[in-house]
């Protein structure tokens, strides 16, 4: 069993590893690129080791960079995060050839749902509801591509099946559109993907995002944490999540996360993971599954409880779960908002030297970041630079902290997207609950705010 | 730092064997590398110290300034020509370079038309918001 945890990330989340890690009582090794060497949080570590340049490919990519500082540090572990190599199932194989622990699903389970269309076909066998479509990529034949659009009803969408995250997609409306979008999305898919495969399904006009999460130790038992609305986003990125989903009733919800937790264990899932699904007018559609930890996963933990960082680390080691589903429960309602560097309005990066940072405190406030006054953002890698977190007895309670929250938060010398979050915390919409994917960006046409 | 100090650096580099030297001064950052197969001065400073530039400026100068902090570009990608190179006559909204920040690329482009006397950066480095990127001579026509 491992006592040494390297952990293969940056900024925030690298950070919230190596608590968790600390926590255990594990040694702690973090890797850093040179645009990272004065990163706040490097001392805390056991050990850092630079692995190479700023540029992504030549540092948090490079494998065998990774391998190499795992080796000499006596890492006997690797935790991936989210982002860079956390769903690289070639990076898992080749971290278990060193005969080091990945912690995170096997490369087989990765692979699996990596595939858009083998993770639908194995979804829809599991007994998890999909979008409506064949779970089988499209046949060359003009004619059949036609019938089948015809079968499922315009408009339809046309995916890669290497895609996800909202990339390699393409919306149909009419049977006129069809074969030319088929063609670009084949050709923009074998070129970013490396996989020409697509795949059409039913494109929902209004749907919700929402998601289950779930974790699965390696003796086959599984438990589901409840749910996340994260519909509000821009350009796919999610901005504001929280957990549970608003106005969906929880009954539906159980009986669709343990529909999942069945599918974890019928592809044998380890880990903790979570199955996205569109919701729309009462039903639910799987889209993906990330194996991984996400982002939001602290708005799970505040209604929960339940650390899901240590659960994964532990789960790793080889630990059963001790959590029962009856042991869990849903108290109250969470939200996080996303602090980017950015400018509020026109979404324009804003790396640079951080002059003042006053952060929120107080019952059910909690800032994980990795940033602190004097500390430059590097232009290299993703705006976050922190995740507000607020826990309430109700949603509404929550709104309120939130507000309060982010009225406190000042942060100078680089642009944020606070005045954007401080405005849907009072948009009469977002306050309601239950706004669909395509809210923010309606709202930011349509709002005096842009 | 301005440029006497960089033409010391230049001419102090250009008389040893060194194949690169950094300076840091008040700020500025200068950063020279010489290449294998160049003359003793690096060409990507080598317009600093163009006898026009160090000549009485008759003609008045436009210095043009990164808009943000990042990663500048002087090539739309590896192994393509460089947007602008010294001598070369630009146009009002001609792209001079992009600069990086957070995986988007943001073009710079010329405010008055002219001639690029200098190009003060090196593709790939990191630039401070305001820092000089290129400096054009108006009026100056070849």
């Amino acid at each position: 069993m491992f006592d040494t945890v390297l952990i293969a990330n940056r900024g925030e989340i690298a950070l919230r590893i190596l608590r968790a890690c600390r926590t255990l009582g594990l040694r702690t090794v973090l890797v850093y690129s040179e645009a990272d060497r004065h990163a706040p949080y490097l001392p805390l570590a056991d050990q850092a080791l630079c692995i190479g340049p700023a540029a992504p490919r030549q540092s948090y990519l490079k494998q065998s960079a990774i391998l190499a500082a795992a080796t000499v540090s006596g890492a006997q572990a690797i935790h991936p995060g989210y982002g860079f190599l956390s769903e690289n199932a070639e990076f898992v194989t080749q971290v278990e050839q060193a005969g080091l622990r990945f912690i995170g699903p096997s490369a087989a389970c990765i692979r699996l749902m990596g595939d858009k269309v083998s993770a639908k076909h194995a979804m829809r066998a599991a007994g998890v509801p999909c979008v409506p479509g064949p779970d089988t990529s499209l046949p060359d034949d003009p004619q059949q591509v036609l019938a089948i659009a015809n079968d499922i009803g315009y408009p339809v969408i046309v995916k890669a099946a290497g895609g996800g995250g909202g990339r390699g997609m393409r919306v149909v409306h009419e049977r006129a559109q069809l074969l030319s979008a088929l063609s670009v999305t084949r050709e923009e898919a074998a070129r970013a993907f490396g996989n020409p495969e697509v795949y059409i399904e039913k494109f929902l006009l209004h749907p919700r995002h929402v998601e289950i999460q779930i974790l699965a130790d390696q003796h086959g038992h599984a438990v589901w944490l409840g749910s996340r609305d994260c519909s509000l986003q821009r350009r796919h990125q999610k901005v504001i999540e929280e957990a549970p989903a608003p106005h969906i009733s929880p009954a539906l919800l159980a009986q669709l996360s343990e529909r999942c937790v069945q599918a974890c264990l019928s592809i044998g899932y380890s880990g903790v993971g979570t199955f996205e699904f569109l919701y729309e007018e009462g039903a639910f559609y799987f889209i993906e599954m990330n194996t991984r930890l996400q982002v939001e996963h602290p708005v799970t933990e505040l209604t929960t409880g339940i650390d899901i960082v240590e659960q994964q680390i532990r789960m790793a080691r080889g630990e059963p779960l001790t959590i029962r589903q009856t042991d869990v429960q849903c108290h109250g309602h969470a939200l996080e908002c996303r602090i980017n560097a950015e400018d509020p309005k026109s979404f324009l990066p804003s790396p640079g030297e951080i002059t003042a940072w006053r952060l929120p405190g107080g019952w059910g406030v909690r800032v994980d970041t990795h940033a602190q006054k004097g500390y430059r953002v590097p232009p290299y890698y993703d705006a976050m630079v922190g995740k507000l977190i607020v826990h309430g007895v109700d949603r509404e309670d929550a709104l309120r902290r939130m507000r309060a929250a982010l009225d406190e938060m000042q942060v100078g010398g680089i642009s944020t997207n606070l005045p954007l979050h401080r405005e849907l915390m009072v948009d009469a919409g977002f306050a309601e609950g239950g706004v669909d994917i395509h809210y923010l960006e309606r709202w930011l046409k349509e709002s005096a705010f842009a | 730092m301005d440029l006497h100090h960089m033409k010391m650096a230049i001419d102090t580099m250009a008389a040893s064997d060194l194949s690169e030297m950094e300076l840091s001064h008040e700020g500025w950052t200068l950063r020279l590398v010489r290449h294998a197969a160049a003359a003793s001065v690096p060409a990507s400073v080598k317009t600093l110290t163009s006898p026009r530039q160090q000549a009485a400026p008759t003609a008045s100068v436009c210095e043009i300034q990164a808009p943000v902090f990042g990663i500048v570009h002087l090539q739309a990608s590896p192994g393509q020509p460089p947007f602008v190179q010294v001598g070369e006559h630009v146009q009002v909204g001609q792209t001079v370079c992009t600069i990086e920040a957070m995986k988007v690329f943001n073009e710079v482009a010329c405010e008055h038309a002219g001639r690029v006397v200098a190009v003060h950066v090196v593709t790939g480095t990191e630039v401070e918001a305001g820092q000089v990127l290129v400096v054009v001579e108006q009026g100056a026509h070849v």
